[in-house]
């Protein structure tokens, strides 16, 4: 049971550079390493909203839910 | 069970009952105190008459618990400069002081038996060590805290 994140595909179906994306969303590219990695332990709803906003989707395209059975 | 996390707590948790006991203890019999406490002077006298190899036994015994306990606490204040206050190596240190202090209440609880007012000694020793306990439970909750604030993006 855990929360995938999809950043990757979002950002490859965009076209946006980590680096850019990071200087957007006003994160480290380092943190939006760790993000993207699946390293981190929670989700800021303001990161999240930055996020949305900049790759024009939804929380549920980035983040998904994979149940053990 | 994770022992830093869980029995160190309970440990500390039996202690803080422990000298509760003590202090309870001390209030119900603080009338039978009064004439010890007017003995003062007496207490005094003793201590000036400290038998010579009680002295020695305790001052090697509290050497051998307060030398590192000092170097820890160099150690601990050295890591404070550099600006590394939650890291899991203070939490280390100030569990070796605890103990250190443990191991100087412990000498000079041995050495009250030759000279009653060390027992005193022994439980302000023991109230320290106790303190410094908590103190590092404190930091071991707060490195917790912030490596999951770490990885909060």
């Amino acid at each position: 049971m855990r929360i995938i994140v999809n950043l990757d595909v979002m950002m490859a179906k965009r076209k946006i550079s980590s680096n850019e994306l990071a200087e957007r969303v006003g994160i480290t590219p380092a943190n939006l390493s760790i993000l993207k990695t699946g390293k981190a332990r929670a989700v800021r709803f303001s990161t999240l909203m930055a996020l949305c906003h900049e790759l024009k989707c939804q929380p549920g395209d980035i983040l998904e839910f994979e149940d053990d059975e | 069970m994770n022992w830093t996390k869980d029995k160190s707590i309970a440990l500390s948790r039996v202690c803080v009952v422990m000298f509760a006991a003590l202090l309870l203890a001390l209030d119900v019999s603080a009338v039978l105190m009064v004439p010890m406490v007017e003995r003062r002077t007496q207490m005094f006298l003793m201590l000036v008459t400290l038998d010579h190899g009680t002295w020695t036994v305790l001052v090697a015994l509290c050497s051998v618990f307060a030398w590192p306990a000092l170097w820890k606490l160099w150690r601990l204040l050295g890591n404070l400069r550099e600006e590394k206050v939650f890291v899991e190596d203070n939490v280390r240190l100030m569990r070796a002081v605890s103990w250190c202090c443990v191991g100087v209440a412990a000498s000079c609880l041995f050495c009250g038996f030759e000279y009653a007012p060390l027992f005193a000694l022994a439980v302000a020793a023991g109230f320290m060590a106790l303190i410094v306990r908590i103190v590092k439970n404190v930091f071991q909750q707060a490195i917790a805290m912030k490596s999951e604030l770490d990885l909060t993006i």
